[in-house]
């Protein structure tokens, strides 16, 4: 299960996406400027209060870190 | 193996530079950290011919595709730490491997300049941001300063006055320099106060940032802010450390060039925001790029 914790208005998490979506890998996308309860459950899991964030089953990743990412999902390019 | 060109930097520069070195059938390499640069965290250019309005990420995007048509090497996620000559070439080392060149473009443009005080570095993402666009909804109803009194500290502020319930914005000179018109709206909110002629000293916190220390530089007094974020917005500064020795840096650290971007060192050349070309802007750093290949390609024949 992979969840991005996002805004719409960051850049590195529109570059996220886009690299999830081209690699064809689902995500749920969570709007931590709309999702109070959720924001709160990203800075408490990553310990950051940034965006974007990426919850891999569990595995957090901050920021749009593509080298860990491709790591984690066994993405290669 | 030898390249015939290696290119340090993937933002507008470094891009057109590739898609003209490829053009002239170059033996190429370019290594960029990131896609883009600073166009990056664009909302909206309008400047760029040929397109009203795009976003920064997919003008990045389409100079990418169109730089991938082309036969041409790229490192991606790879930083370059060190240039050094060797006989009448140069080594590129990035952070696992080295290449050897005939020619160098370094187009490695600027980054967010830093405050350079304690906590700064420490509470990255756990507080100070140096990127209003991605990170101001993360403050909703808490307490924020905003370093810099420029225009481009007073949109991070008129950013975080959608979330934050106050804002403090912090300059070092004794009069902030942003629009006035900008000034009035983030005035109007009742919720911003400007302080100026004041040094940031250190941002204090546990896990999170908890508070911040100014000074008045006229009195000398410091005083302690309860805050929960702080936003640098103190300008850009170049980077291109791994070049020291082998080229010429201007006061704030640009690489100075000639017209035909020739730096110091010959085969070394500079395009872009890293050097001290007037304005910056995308297609600016773009047609530095183009001229930089082209004075390179020129340059390989008389070698």
């Amino acid at each position: 299960m992979i969840k991005v914790f996002s805004t719409p208005t960051c850049p590195y998490c529109v570059t996220l996406k886009e690299f999830f979506k081209e690699h064809n890998i689902e995500f749920e996308d969570i709007d931590v400027s709309q999702d109070e309860k959720a924001r709160d459950e990203m800075v408490e899991k990553s310990g950051q209060m940034g965006v974007p964030v990426v919850d891999i089953n569990g595995e957090i990743v901050v920021g749009f870190d593509k080298e860990k990412i491709s790591q984690l999902l066994k993405i290669t390019e | 193996m030898m390249y015939d060109l290696i290119i340090i930097g993937g933002g507008p520069a470094g891009i057109t530079a590739g898609i003209y070195a490829a053009r002239k059938k170059l033996k190429t390499l370019l290594i960029t950290k990131e896609w883009g640069g600073q166009i990056i965290e664009a909302s909206d250019i309008q400047n760029w011919p040929g397109e009203k309005s795009i976003s920064g990420i997919n003008l990045m995007n389409k100079m990418v595709e169109h730089l991938k048509e082309y036969e041409i090497e790229m490192k991606e996620g790879k930083e370059a730490i060190d240039l050094e000559k060797k006989n009448n070439n140069f080594i590129v080392r990035d952070n696992d491997e080295e290449y050897e060149t005939k020619t160098v473009i370094i187009a490695t443009g600027k980054i967010p300049r830093a405050l350079n005080i304690p906590g700064e570095e420490k509470f990255k993402g756990k507080g100070v941001s140096f990127c209003s666009t991605c990170d101001a909804p993360m403050f909703k109803d808490k307490e924020v300063a905003v370093i810099g009194g420029g225009n481009a500290g007073f949109d991070a502020a008129l950013d975080l006055t959608k979330y934050a319930k106050k804002i403090y914005i912090l300059e070092f000179l004794e009069e902030t320099r942003g629009d006035s018109a900008t000034k009035e709206k983030l005035e109007k909110t009742g919720r911003v106060e400007i302080y100026t002629n004041v040094a940031v000293k250190e941002i204090r916190g546990d896990k999170f940032v908890k508070s911040l220390i100014y000074e008045n530089r006229d009195t000398g007094k410091d005083t302690e802010t309860k805050i929960q974020g702080v936003f640098v917005v103190i300008g850009m500064m170049p980077k291109a450390g791994f070049a020291e020795g082998l080229v010429e840096f201007n006061e704030i650290g640009e690489i100075k060039v000639d017209r035909d971007n020739n730096t110091k060192t010959k085969g070394i050349f500079a395009a872009g925001d890293i050097t001290d070309v007037k304005y910056e802007q995308i297609v600016i750093a773009a047609s530095e790029g183009a001229k930089a290949a082209l004075t390179v390609s020129d340059y390989l024949k008389t070698k």
